[in-house]
């Protein structure tokens, strides 16, 4: 019989019930029963963290919203979206606009590059990766980047992705439910979790009530003097 | 023969050797003629470089650089890394140094003639310097053959002779040489000035293809860039590096490649980087002879005060360092912020500008219900029992929002905007166009956005 606990010995040993606690580095993500499920009690800090997506806009950045917002207030790159950010959006959610960064490029072997300079640099406090065919050696490089630096690294690939093997020690598929989205552990440090986890989303993306619609919506910026038109001013 | 290659010494060729000889042990020995006026440009060279470590650079007699580091010493952590700065910088301008380190130039001189070392004290040099040749000494040369038939063939038996009679018959260089080495006679000397302005090149070996290649070259004018800077006081804001191309049939414009900087530096390693990534991307139109570094703009030099307790995540200045090296490799267009453009329509308003320089300070945005991504083109919508299909029949959950706007410049849009859910319960920002349904045709649906 054991009686020495695993985890009064070093804080990286845990039994296989029980969820991994080593890193403190974590990033809080605003849910309750989501922080008792991941290890650390939050998203990783400083380490590949990969988010296994059906399509693109099923609510996996307002996953991620309360987490970036607790990041400290250092720029959020954007690396190779699948589409457009949109200003507004991240505006609306809290975060200020000058903290945001898009970068995109061509190929595979630049965006991979970009990334890993930004990690290694690490004057992020949040790198978003969207890519969909990563090598298993490129994932592991950029594992590495991140785990020189203390910024939210996560890497937003398909869902088919979720057979191959991977270096990253958090792997998460999401998937869209009503009123949120339901997250399947696919690989954690901890226990095996076969049943989907709701999490609710707020705000909901339904962003206008049904019974009161604006009249007279605001700009969406403020008019600096000369920026208009002059067709505009009379 | 004054210096060969270690290939060309394996093959049996020594220093001291004729011409003929050389061809007669080694015929395939690539001879060359030796230049002085290009050894005098390369020291030249090489004394502004190591200007970085110190303002007291002189050139020395027979090829060597004379750097006084007293002051110097604590800043670069102490003498064993100085040292090995220096020699790394040499290296990086395609030279090999010996190095020696002593209390007087002279004794320093003649340890790094002597292949290198250091003697810090006075007393230690002093038992060193009795073992060293006399050949070492350019004043004692001369007349190395008469000492010889004396049987002095060390400076420590030269230094025992007669003082007066060596000076009587040999001049007084010698004496000189040897109380200034061992600190009995001050020494006093012209200290280089580095030129007002800076311009530097470099012709290359041998014709070159690959932009790449030049890289090397380009490493030893940044070297000589920053002993230059560093002499002045400055910090460099925007660099031209230039490509001279082999003149042919006609004449080629020299390739010029601008470096422009956010934030003025004056060390090596960033600008490196920087033309690296710059000289990975430039297609050259023909062979290249020589590379030319250039200064642009300058500012004073404001080294940046450290702080006590230094802040995860480094420097704004920092930041913008990556920046450059990103935008140096995948272009400037591709490093995008936002700048948000008072306009109703989500395309205009959304508009993302690159990131060139500091950003500026954002006004904060009124609140605006937006989806996270916008489609660059909105995809037409196919219509199923009257309902907008998009994957399953879409659902429309919110109240119309709806946008007239753009028609003083040809781009009207008359929209509602709707939030719609899929039955997989994802949502989707569709649109429909009001002025279309006015001809009579059926009213189009789109999908503008995605909540992500």
């Amino acid at each position: 019989m054991l009686t020495v606990e695993p985890e009064a010995i070093h804080p990286s040993l845990w039994r296989a019930a029980q969820l991994a606690r080593g890193s403190s580095r974590t990033l809080p993500p605003g849910d309750s029963s989501l922080a008792a499920e991941l290890p650390g009690g939050g998203w990783p800090l400083g380490s590949l963290f990969e988010m296994l997506v059906q399509q693109p806009g099923i609510g996996e950045l307002s996953l991620l919203r309360p987490a970036l917002l607790r990041t400290p207030n250092r720029p959020i790159a954007l690396i190779a979206p699948p589409h457009t950010p949109q200003v507004h959006a991240f505006s609306n959610w809290g975060i200020a606009t000058e903290r945001l960064m898009w970068i995109q490029a061509q190929r595979t072997a630049d965006v991979l590059w970009a990334t890993e300079q930004l990690l290694r640099a690490g004057t992020c406090s949040a790198v978003l990766l969207w890519q969909q065919h990563v090598r298993n050696d490129a994932l592991r490089r950029l594992n590495l980047a991140a785990q020189s630096g203390e910024a939210f690294f996560c890497l937003v690939r398909p869902l088919a992705c979720a057979r191959d093997a991977s270096p990253a020690p958090l792997r998460i598929a999401v998937a869209p439910a009503d009123g949120g989205v339901e997250l399947t552990f696919v690989k954690r440090r901890g226990p095996q979790r076969d049943t989907p986890l709701f999490v609710p989303i707020s705000p909901s993306p339904i962003l206008i009530h049904r019974h009161a619609v604006p009249v007279d919506l605001p700009t969406p910026a403020t008019p600096v003097p000369r920026s208009l038109p002059a067709e505009l001013v009379h | 023969m004054y210096a060969a290659t270690p290939l060309a010494a394996a093959a049996g060729v020594r220093t001291n050797m004729r011409r003929g000889g050389v061809q007669t042990i080694a015929p395939h020995t690539l001879l060359l003629e030796r230049s002085p006026a290009k050894e005098t440009e390369a020291l030249r060279r090489v004394a502004i470089a190591l200007l970085q470590f110190s303002p007291n650079v002189i050139e020395g007699e027979e090829e060597s650089i004379l750097i006084e580091v007293s002051t110097s010493l604590r800043l670069f952590g102490g003498l064993r890394r100085l040292r090995s700065r220096i020699r790394a910088t040499a290296r990086t301008m395609g030279f090999s140094a010996d190095i020696g380190c002593a209390r007087t130039a002279q004794a320093a001189w003649l340890h790094a003639r002597a292949g290198g070392g250091a003697s810090l004290k006075i007393e230690r040099f002093a038992r060193r310097l009795d073992r060293l040749s006399v050949a070492l000494l350019p004043s004692a040369r001369p007349i190395e053959e008469w000492l010889d038939n004396l049987g002095c063939r060390t400076l420590g038996q030269l230094r025992r002779l007669p003082r007066a009679g060596l000076q009587r018959r040999c001049g007084k260089a010698i004496n000189e040489a040897l109380d200034c080495a061992l600190g009995e006679a001050p020494e006093v000397f012209d200290w280089l000035e580095a030129p007002p302005t800076f311009s530097a090149r470099v012709e290359l070996p041998d014709r070159i293809e690959h932009a790449e290649a030049t890289l090397a070259y380009g490493q030893g004018l940044i070297a000589q860039l920053v002993g230059w800077l560093v002499s002045h006081h400055l910090a460099v804001t925007r660099l031209h590096f230039v490509l001279e191309h082999e003149r042919g049939r006609e004449a080629i414009p020299p390739t010029t490649i601008d470096i422009a900087l956010a934030e003025p530096t004056w060390s090596d390693g960033h600008l490196v980087r920087l033309l690296r990534e710059r000289l990975a991307r430039t297609e050259i139109a023909a062979h290249m002879i020589a590379v030319r570094l250039e200064v642009g703009d300058v500012q004073p030099l404001a080294p940046p005060s450290e702080t006590l307790f230094p802040e995860p995540g480094g420097t704004p200045e920092d930041h913008a360092r990556v920046m450059e090296v990103l935008a140096a490799r995948l272009g400037a267009e591709n490093i995008l912020r936002p700048e948000p453009v008072p306009d109703y329509r989500p395309e205009v308003a959304n508009t993302w500008v690159p990131a060139v320089g500091k950003p500026t300070k954002s006004v904060p945005l009124p609140q605006m219900p937006r989806p996270t991504w916008l489609l660059d083109k909105p995809i037409a919508l196919l219509m199923r029992d009257h309902r907008p299909y998009y994957g399953s029949p879409l659902r429309i959950v919110s109240p119309p929002e709806r946008l007239e706007s753009g028609w003083w410049d040809g781009e009207l849009q008359t929209r509602d905007y709707y939030v719609a859910q899929g039955s997989d319960h994802s949502f989707y920002w569709i649109y429909q166009e009001r002025l279309v349904s006015r001809d009579g045709d059926e009213t189009r649906w789109y999908l503008h956005g995605l909540f992500g």
